[in-house]
């Protein structure tokens, strides 16, 4: 709770927080929030400039930008998030698993583990395009694939360290059951630390699935998702420039929000990290090490 | 970071860093556009390597093909003209053909280009018939002989009218130094690209770039334009900024008929001043091909006649491709040979079309957006050549289209050879095409109706299939004009009336180029530039 | 330490035989069949079962997953995955340069990773908290969350177009590195230069820098003995940054038309060249094993304390 209390008088975490949430809610509740359905075609207004009814412009096929940008969220950052979470979920059961069952469960799934994260994330994701064909839900799939090894070892370690202290040993001598056990003291250790790792992950999956999108692998037309609209409208850049802002503009503030929620809660978790007195440089960047950027 | 205001400077910051520490390699742009400014050569922008250069398969560049190699005759404006072949006799039953070649045409590496190359190169394309099934004279030609030095006689099996046209095209009947040839043969691979052509390949870097220089001892008078060099760029705003920078000062509606950069962007170009655009005559019709052959909804008429009326032609001609091209409302245009006859106009008809879908028993089901029939979804998949800038927003405006009728489009863009692939395997709904255009239109896009490669699967599944491909198996051997023309007449009306090919637009060959490039211009075909004309000022 | 590397090793090569595998098994899960695309390829016009079938034992598709696998494996070592579907030519005559030029910007893009993130660590730690230091912190922030092809965009702009300072796209001269390994070096150096900028301030506190600094070392020695310390840190960093960054430079080559193994690979996945696709992914997963267990050995070397434990 002390961590809770330190991460919310943080007041830009607390703005950070604010931001994601709106987006959020904006992204559920495209449907009503939006001016206009996302995909609906005009000729007349290609290419329309800022309005009262189009309060961000018009596309190439006329469609109204501002709504595709709100229905943009809920790829391009919901259901990123799902997946994040999911990864989380299955790395969690599994790293548990591993830790607590120890022995030969352990190594065997700890070998699966380094096998994930042998491969790189952006070779794994195009691996599985690769076959299944693109579109978002590949690349997701192929994101959930790689991610869960990497929460796994995360909650596999923490574990192995509780498992053995001593009021641990205390509470199964007592006879209290191991899902208890779990429960009770081991997972509130886990997760700091796993919403450190998986926001910041978080993060560097915004930007790689719309690079993908980008790049024609993610979703497919008429879907809208923000790297998909910067890829249309990088192609006419240099007569409608402002086609590439609102996009590109969500997307970092997107990004730099979910940053500086994960430094915040990195510094809540541990105080001593970030510019203070003593400090462990292993521990406390280990997050930022991981990310992959590009 | 609470002091986001410094951001800006601290970026700036950055960038000073990243140009300084990197100015000792800035100088070279400025050092190749000197040498640029001394001897003028043309770099164009291509989506794709040049690949094989191998002039009897298909995997190369038909462009670039074109510089290297030549055929016997040449198809112009005013019909077969001579090439390296510089008279022709045709015998009275229409079987046989005598070449009087041209006297003193070498091939790149020095070597005579004589009868005896001739009969090689031909005997190479014949070796590997199954390749060629296309080309229907490759199922003709039943010997060639080589009479004297420079007399080559080609002996056919049946009459076929097309073969001086066929013998024109880029490929496979051109012409390799028979000292590049591997085991006599060349369907493994060759052993160099020697052609007799204006230009020759001096350099490849596969996917990056590949470089012709000017045959000086070019039989038909060396080249001015002494360097030629093709870049591999991704099409679209990466080909834009290049050609604004003057890295590459040259496109063209490549060989799958892809522009490069849309429309609207070449004509910023040419308001800018150092540009120029030039378009061909209508040479084509693009359109999409639906798989009457699958076994899902594009089986049936009424889903290709429905889709036939959602298609918006004079939108994606006047507001996407600028005006560029013009609608079509047939697979070929009236001004092909043998297509101006009267086939049932089917216009933008949203009302329509939906009318076609409830009578054919699709239904849209409570609320649904989708038509349903026999629980089966009205959904569709069309694929799109992903380095094409115009078939993305097309695709896009007929789906929103097709959406309103309840017919579901999925759009799937991929590379001009996957597509290739799924015409040839079958394995679609609709996909982006055109007819092969002039010179090939309509004797070889009829005849690829049959072909497995070409667009069997598009023609295969219409009822009467048997019947109509008689009809294509007969016309190129009918000498009566009258009876050729009666029975295109009924091959295109089946098709037409099928509703297997929807056109969209009536295509045409765009270049741009620098403004002091004269002589630009085109071919009788969609395949090949005549570079071999063009100097600078 | 021998045997401590031979372990390192041969859990390396264990871990190379599992992705082989999984990347064998790519081609399997593919929605096309081999033989038939192979004859495509070839442009066979009529492909008939029987041609399928003689295409199968032609090219050994006919006998159990294991053999196949064995014999696939024994010719990829050999660099021979066969042919693309696409242009019919071997697979490594197209991978293999593009290998090449990825490794290229990747040493580039690396060292200029290194120089900057060293440079600007050491240059905020010694400002903690002072406005340099929160300026290139903010300045970071913001270029970390930008999209790189955006950034790439808005790059080639300015330096191209505007002050026609550099190429666009290509990989024609040295000048052809500059944007793109600023692309590349922006994102990864961004998140860097923290880790040395905080090991860093938190080095100046360690017992061994006042005991230096009262026996009157000068503030330079103690900035280079801290900034040493740090380094020790930075350098396994690194060492993970190199084989992350080869297979990540997928967009930005894309971008900046690189003719590397990001374009190739998004090329393939395009055209559907599953054995491209198939060489790609054990090419790249293949050195990213090698240079992890290379690394890790090398600074077990270094630092024995670092040794993990098998």
């Amino acid at each position: 709770m002390k961590r809770i209390s330190r991460l919310l008088s943080d007041r830009l975490a607390l703005l950070s927080l604010a931001v994601l949430a709106a987006i959020a809610a904006a992204g559920m509740l495209a449907p009503w929030l939006a001016p206009h359905p996302p995909d609906e075609v005009n000729m007349a207004l290609r290419y329309g400039p800022w309005s009262l009814h189009y309060p961000l412009g018009n596309d190439q096929l006329g469609r109204c930008v501002l709504s595709r940008i709100l229905y943009g969220i809920r790829p391009s950052v919901l259901l990123v998030l799902a997946a994040v979470l999911a990864s989380v979920l299955i790395g969690a059961a599994v790293g548990m698993a591993a830790g607590y069952a120890g022995g030969r469960t352990d190594a065997l799934l700890m070998r699966l583990c380094d096998v994930m994260l042998s491969f790189p994330g952006y070779v794994m994701t195009l691996a599985v395009i690769g076959v299944l064909g693109v579109g978002l839900q590949n690349i997701l799939l192929a994101f959930i694939l790689m991610k869960w090894a990497w929460f796994a070892r995360i909650v596999r370690s923490s574990v192995r360290q509780i498992a053995d202290a001593d009021y641990v040993r205390f509470a199964r001598t007592l006879g209290t059951g191991s899902l208890a056990i779990l429960f009770r003291h081991i997972l509130p250790v886990c997760v700091p630390e796993l919403a450190v790792v998986a926001s910041s992950s978080f993060g560097s999956t915004l930007l790689q699935v719309s690079g993908l999108s980008f790049l024609g692998l993610g979703i497919q037309a008429p879907q809208a998702e923000w790297g998909m609209m910067l890829s249309e409208a990088r192609q006419s850049m240099f007569s409608r420039p402002e086609l590439m802002l609102a996009p590109g503009l969500m997307i970092v503030l997107t990004v730099s929000a979910v940053n500086f929620l994960s430094d915040a809660m990195q510094q809540a978790v541990d105080p001593q990290a970030g510019s203070s007195k003593r400090h462990q440089p292993e521990r406390a960047e280990a997050a930022l090490i991981g990310r992959e950027v590009a | 970071m609470k002091h986001s205001r410094n951001a800006l400077s601290a970026i700036f910051i950055l960038f000073l860093i990243f140009s300084s520490g990197c100015s000792d390699s800035g100088n070279e742009p400025a050092a190749e556009a000197a040498k640029q400014g001394q001897a003028r050569e043309i770099i164009y922008a291509s989506s794709k390597d040049i690949n094989d250069m191998n002039p009897h398969l298909y995997s190369g560049s038909m462009p670039a093909q074109g510089m290297i190699y030549e055929s016997l005759v040449e198809k112009t404006e005013d019909g077969i003209k001579p090439l390296l072949a510089e008279s022709w006799d045709i015998s009275e039953d229409g079987m046989s053909y005598t070449f009087h070649l041209r006297h003193g045409v070498t091939f790149h590496d020095g070597s005579p280009f004589n009868a005896e190359a001739v009969k090689v190169n031909i005997d190479a394309v014949q070796a590997n018939a199954e390749r060629h099934a296309w080309i229907k004279l490759s199922t003709k030609i039943k010997e060639v002989r080589a009479t004297d030095e420079y007399t080559v006689q080609l002996l056919l099996d049946e009459p076929y009218y097309p073969t001086l046209l066929e013998l024109s095209m880029t490929r496979p009947y051109v012409f390799l130094s028979p000292k590049d040839f591997i085991n006599g043969q060349t369907k493994d691979g060759v052993a160099g690209y020697d052609g007799t052509g204006p230009y020759r390949l001096a350099d490849q870097k596969p996917e990056q770039y590949a470089v012709f220089e000017a045959n000086e001892s070019y039989w038909g008078g060396a080249p001015q334009v002494k360097r030629i060099t093709a870049k591999v760029l991704p099409s679209g705003e990466t080909t834009l900024l290049a050609l604004q920078k003057g890295e590459v000062n040259f496109i063209f509606t490549d060989d799958r008929g892809a522009d490069g950069v849309d429309v609207e962007a070449m004509q910023s170009l040419v308001d800018s001043g150092r540009y120029q655009l030039l378009r061909s005559k209508p040479m084509n019709t693009k359109m999409i091909a639906a798989n009457s052959s699958s076994t899902g909804p594009v089986h049936e008429r009424a889903v290709r006649l429905a889709l036939w009326h959602a298609v918006d032609r004079e939108t994606i001609a006047g507001q996407i491709l600028h005006g560029a091209e013009s609608p079509a409302d047939s697979l070929f245009s009236g001004n092909v040979e043998y297509a101006d006859i009267p086939l049932a106009k089917r216009g933008y008809d949203l009302k329509h079309a939906a009318e076609l879908l409830e009578d054919a028993g699709w239904k849209l089901e409570n609320g649904g957006e989708t038509r349903v029939k026999n629980g089966r979804q009205l959904a569709l998949k069309l694929y799109y050549d992903a380095a094409s800038s115009s078939q993305k927003t097309e695709a896009e405006l007929i789906q929103s289209a097709a959406k309103t009728i309840g017919m579901k489009l999925e759009l799937i863009g991929e590379q001009s050879s996957s597509v290739a692939a799924r015409r040839a395997s079958g394995d679609y709904d609709l996909l982006f095409n055109q007819t092969w255009g002039l010179a090939y239109d309509p004797q070889s896009t009829v005849s690829a109706f049959t072909a497995e490669s070409s667009y069997a699967h598009t023609t295969g599944g219409i009822e009467g299939v048997e019947e109509l491909y008689a009809k294509i198996g007969q016309v190129t051997g009918t000498r009566d004009e009258e009876k050729r023309k009666a029975l295109y007449k009924e091959i295109l009306t089946t098709v037409h009336d099928e509703a297997v090919f929807i056109p969209i637009t009536h295509g045409s060959m765009a270049v741009l180029a620098p403004n002091d490039l004269e002589g630009v211009a085109f071919k009788q075909t969609q395949f090949e530039l005549p570079f071999e004309l063009m100097h600078f000022k | 330490m021998i045997r401590y590397a031979a372990r390192r090793l041969l859990t390396a090569v264990l871990l190379l035989l599992v992705i082989s595998f999984l990347a064998f098994l790519l081609q399997q899960l593919a929605p096309v069949d081999p033989a038939e695309a192979v004859l495509h390829a070839q442009g066979v016009p009529q492909v008939t079962s029987e041609l399928i079938a003689q295409k199968k034992a032609e090219l050994g598709l006919d006998r159990p997953l294991l053999r196949q696998y064995a014999s696939w494996l024994a010719s990829s070592v050999q660099l021979d995955f066969g042919l693309s579907y696409v242009t019919g030519k071997p697979v490594w005559s197209l991978l293999g340069p593009a290998f090449m030029h990825t490794l290229q910007l990747t040493a580039v893009s690396a060292a200029a990773i290194i120089l900057l993130s060293v440079a600007l660590g050491v240059y905020c730690a010694l400002r903690e908290d002072a406005w340099p230091d929160r300026a290139t912190r903010g300045a970071a922030f913001l270029l970390t969350a930008m999209p790189p092809y955006w950034l790439a965009a808005w790059l080639v702009w300015l330096f191209s177009v505007k002050l026609d300072l550099l190429p666009t796209s290509g990989m024609d001269s040295a000048a052809s590195f500059v944007l793109p390994t600023a692309v590349l070096a922006v994102g990864y150096a961004g998140v860097y230069f923290r880790v040395i900028r905080s090991s860093m301030i938190a080095g100046r506190n360690e017992d061994y820098v006042l005991y230096g600094r009262a026996n009157g070392l000068t503030e330079r020695a103690i900035t280079r003995r801290v900034l040493a310390n740090s380094l020790q840190v930075a350098v396994p960093m690194f060492g993970m940054a190199v084989p992350i960054l080869l297979g990540s430079t997928v967009v930005v080559e894309n971008v900046f038309a690189w003719p590397g193994l990001g374009t190739l690979s998004v090329k393939a996945i395009l055209g559907r060249d599953y054995p491209v696709i198939q060489a790609f992914v054990l090419l790249l997963a293949s050195s990213f094993v090698v240079f992890n267990a290379v690394s890790e050995v090398l600074s077990g070397l270094l630092n024995p304390r670092l040794r993990k434990d098998l």
